[in-house]
């Protein structure tokens, strides 16, 4: 989930690595952290400047309540099922994880750039990279979550602020 | 840029990763001092808000070994 989200971000899931090393695999711990060490190497300096605004957004979103429960009742409902009673496969639940993933980090991409003073949807929409449509369309979910408002209209275009 | 040498941050387990980087150490292997390396107790414990910050502090790579 991890991976994705990096990749949402635009820095890419090949900058995390994960290993499985035994405390009597010494020699292949060394290979382990050449290997490591090469890969990042050629993909180069990460600028955490460039990426400031989508790094927040992504700790944002991994620290949310949303996809914190998503991931803790996984087990639960993938094994015993939901409070309907309905049985979830691990593919359909980690689907529906990953959209939801997207979506949070998209709300919290446009939360993030209003506060930084990107107050209209074109702005919004220049800084994020999302297309207009989307960035409406989110932005009625943070006004339904009290989390944004409609602040003034500027230009005959409506302008909001965060809350 | 040819000389660029990453900041890798790693996450070792205790019990398995740390303890293989400490024999590799003991044994004297050779391996690129690139690592950083953070000692949890089991890496079940990282949480991924752990190495989004490990990003944001200016790491260039995050590795979790278990």
């Amino acid at each position: 989930m991890t991976a994705k989200l990096l990749d949402l971000t635009g820095i890419g899931k090949d900058r995390l690595h994960l290993a499985w090393v035994s405390s009597a695999e010494a020699q292949r711990f060394a290979q382990i952290a050449g290997e490591v060490t090469a890969s990042i190497k050629e993909q180069g300096r990460l600028d955490a400047r460039a990426f400031d605004l989508e790094l927040e957004a992504a700790l944002m979103t991994v620290n949310g309540e949303t996809l914190r429960w998503l991931v803790s009742k996984e087990l639960k409902i993938t094994t015993e099922g939901d409070v309907y009673g309905r049985k979830w496969d691990t593919a359909s639940y980690e689907s529906i994880m990953d959209s939801v993933l997207a979506r949070e980090y998209h709300k919290n991409l446009i939360y993030l750039a209003i506060e930084r003073g990107n107050e209209s949807v074109r702005k919004i929409s220049a800084q994020t990279g999302l297309e207009l449509k989307k960035v409406s369309y989110l932005l009625a979910d943070l006004e339904k979550t009290n989390r944004v408002a409609f602040d003034r209209m500027e230009d005959h275009k409506p302008v909001f602020a965060v809350l | 840029m040819t000389d660029f040498e990453p900041k890798i941050v790693a996450f070792l387990c205790n019990w398995c990763a740390y303890a293989g980087a400490d024999l590799a150490g003991v044994s004297r292997l050779q391996y690129p001092s690139n690592l950083r390396t953070v000692r949890v107790m089991c890496s079940g414990r990282v949480d991924p808000v752990f190495i989004i910050s490990a990003f944001k502090e200016g790491s260039d790579g995050v590795l979790v070994a278990g």
